[in-house]
C-alpha cells in the first residue's frame, strides 16, 4: 500500500500584514523628534480620548501640520502604505493609481509603563503604525511596547489536542510586532491591536495612521 | 406616518452581576490567604499566556481548597453563576439542578503595571471574576485595572455614522469596560474576550475567576 501524498494545505481567510521599511528616515526623525517633543502637550493632545499621564495621543490631525518634515513624513508614510495596499489588492498599478487616498493621522508617545488599550480603527480600510523612536529591548519582556494585533476572529470555543499548537500561518494566538524606528505596520483598520505596556525606561514614539481610497468616479466617502 | 415597531435584542450577550453585601470580612480572609500562598508552591505550573512578575496567578484547584473562606466564596460564586444559567437559559429548574457542575477557579495578586492580556476561556460556557480587593485607585489614571470586554461581534464597529454611534446600552457598539469593586461579581460567557488594563495602584489587586462547564 503506498502512502498518502502529502496534502496541501493553504491558509484561506488570511489577514494581511505588511512591515514596511523607509530608507533613510534618520535625518527626518532628527528633525522630527524636537517638534513632536515641544507639541506633546496639552494643547495638541485629543481632547476625545481619556487623559492619560504615561501616554500621550495626540489629534488625529498631524498630516495637517504646516511643517516640512512632516509634510516628507507624510509623503512617505504614504507612499510605503500605497504599496502595502497595493500588494493586497488585485488593482493594477494603473487602476491603483487612479484611486484617491484620505489618511488621518496622530502622533502617539508611549512613556514608561504606558500602553495604548485595544481598539480598531473605524471609518477606514487600513490602519498604519509607524515607529519614530523605540526604547531598546526589555530585557525578558518580549511584549513590551509592541504592537499587538488581537487574534479574535477565529476565537472557538472547541480546543483540543489538534488544534491548539497549530503551526504558523494558521495559529490562533495574538500577533506581536517590535516596532523599530523607520518600519512601519500596516493592516487592516477593523483589526482590534493595542500597543502593549512600555516595560523599559524610555519612550516609544509613533505615528499612527489610518486610510481609505476612493474609486476614482466616486463622489464622496462618508465622514470620518 | 410611524408604524408600531418592536425592536428586540437579538445576539444578545448575557451579563450577571451581582454584589455580596457584607463581604469585608469574607474578602479579608481571603486576602490573607492569598498572600500567604503566593509562592511557587501555589502559582500555575502550565501558564497559557506569558508570565508577569507583576501578577501572580494562582493553580485551578481554588474552589477545592478546604478553608471556610474560600468555601463560602465558592457556594456564592457557583450560585450566582447557575441564578444567571436559569435567568438566561429556557432550562428548567429541575433540569439545572440535575445537571454536574464542574470549574477551574484560580485567583489573581496583581501589582504595580500588571495587567492580562485579551483571552476568552474554551471549553467552558460560563466564566466569572470576582473582586476581592480592587486596589487603590489612582486619579491619574481612572481606568486602572480596568476589567474590559471585547464586542464579540467583530468588525461591526468599524462603520459608524450618527444613527449607530449612539445606541442604547443594549445595542452598543465597542467594548465594555467594569471597575469591580469588593464584593462584585461579573458573570459572562466564556466566548467573550476580556483582558485586564494595567494596573496602577501601589497595593495590590486580587480576583477570582472561575470558568464552569456542565454535564
Amino acid at each position: 500500500m503506498t502512502a498518502p501524498a502529502a496534502p496541501a494545505i493553504a491558509p484561506i481567510f488570511a489577514t494581511p500584514f505588511a512591515v514596511v521599511p523607509l530608507a533613510e528616515m534618520a535625518p527626518l526623525h532628527a528633525a522630527l523628534q524636537p517638534l513632536f517633543a515641544s507639541r506633546a502637550a496639552d494643547s495638541y493632545r485629543d481632547p476625545d480620548m481619556p487623559r492619560d499621564p504615561l501616554c500621550f495621543r495626540g489629534r488625529e490631525d498631524l498630516f495637517e501640520w504646516q511643517s516640512e518634515p512632516v509634510e516628507e513624513l507624510r509623503r512617505r508614510l504614504l507612499a510605503g502604505i500605497c504599496g502595502a495596499v497595493m500588494g493586497a489588492n488585485a488593482y493594477t498599478e494603473t487602476e491603483f493609481d487612479a484611486l484617491r487616498i484620505q489618511a488621518r493621522a496622530r502622533l502617539t508617545i508611549v512613556h514608561p509603563d504606558g500602553c495604548v488599550p485595544a481598539s480598531s480603527a473605524p471609518m477606514a480600510s487600513w490602519s498604519a503604525c509607524y515607529c519614530v523612536a523605540a526604547p531598546s529591548s526589555a530585557s525578558g519582556r518580549p511584549g513590551s511596547g509592541a504592537l499587538r494585533l488581537y487574534a479574535v476572529r477565529d476565537g472557538t470555543m472547541f480546543i483540543d489536542a489538534a488544534n491548539w499548537r497549530l503551526r504558523e500561518p494558521f495559529s490562533r494566538t495574538h500577533y506581536l510586532w517590535a516596532p523599530v524606528p523607520g518600519r512601519m505596520a500596516v493592516f487592516p483598520a477593523a483589526l482590534v491591536h493595542e500597543i502593549a505596556l512600555n516595560r523599559t525606561r524610555e519612550d516609544l514614539v509613533l505615528v499612527t495612521v489610518r486610510v481609505r481610497f476612493a474609486h476614482a468616479g466616486q463622489v464622496a466617502l462618508p465622514p470620518w | 406616518m410611524s408604524v408600531p415597531i418592536q425592536v428586540n435584542p437579538v445576539f444578545a450577550v448575557p451579563f450577571g452581576e451581582t454584589q455580596l453585601t457584607s463581604c469585608e470580612r469574607l474578602n479579608r480572609e481571603l486576602e490573607a490567604l492569598f498572600l500567604s500562598r503566593e509562592n511557587d508552591e501555589y502559582r500555575n505550573p502550565t501558564p497559557t499566556h506569558i508570565p508577569q512578575e507583576e501578577m501572580f496567578e494562582s493553580r485551578f484547584n481554588l474552589f477545592s481548597w478546604t478553608e471556610p473562606c474560600v468555601q463560602e466564596l465558592r457556594s456564592f460564586v457557583l450560585g450566582s453563576i447557575v441564578q444567571t444559567v436559569r435567568e438566561a437559559s429556557s432550562l428548567a429548574p429541575t433540569d439545572l439542578a440535575r445537571l454536574q457542575l464542574h470549574n477551574h477557579t484560580w485567583f489573581h495578586i496583581t501589582r504595580y503595571a500588571g495587567s492580562f492580556v485579551a483571552h476568552n476561556h474554551p471549553l467552558a460556557s460560563w466564566s466569572a471574576v470576582y473582586c476581592v480587593r480592587a486596589g487603590e485607585r489612582s486619579a491619574a489614571q481612572p481606568r486602572s485595572g480596568v476589567l474590559r470586554f471585547m464586542d464579540p461581534r467583530s468588525g461591526a464597529d468599524a462603520y459608524l455614522d450618527i444613527a449607530n454611534r449612539n445606541l442604547r446600552p443594549a445595542f452598543a457598539l465597542g467594548r465594555r469596560e467594569v471597575l469591580l469593586e469588593a464584593g462584585q461579581l461579573i458573570v459572562f460567557p466564556s466566548f467573550v474576550f476580556h483582558e485586564v488594563g494595567p494596573f496602577y495602584g501601589g497595593d495590590t489587586r486580587i480576583t477570582v475567576a472561575t470558568n464552569c462547564w456542565f454535564t
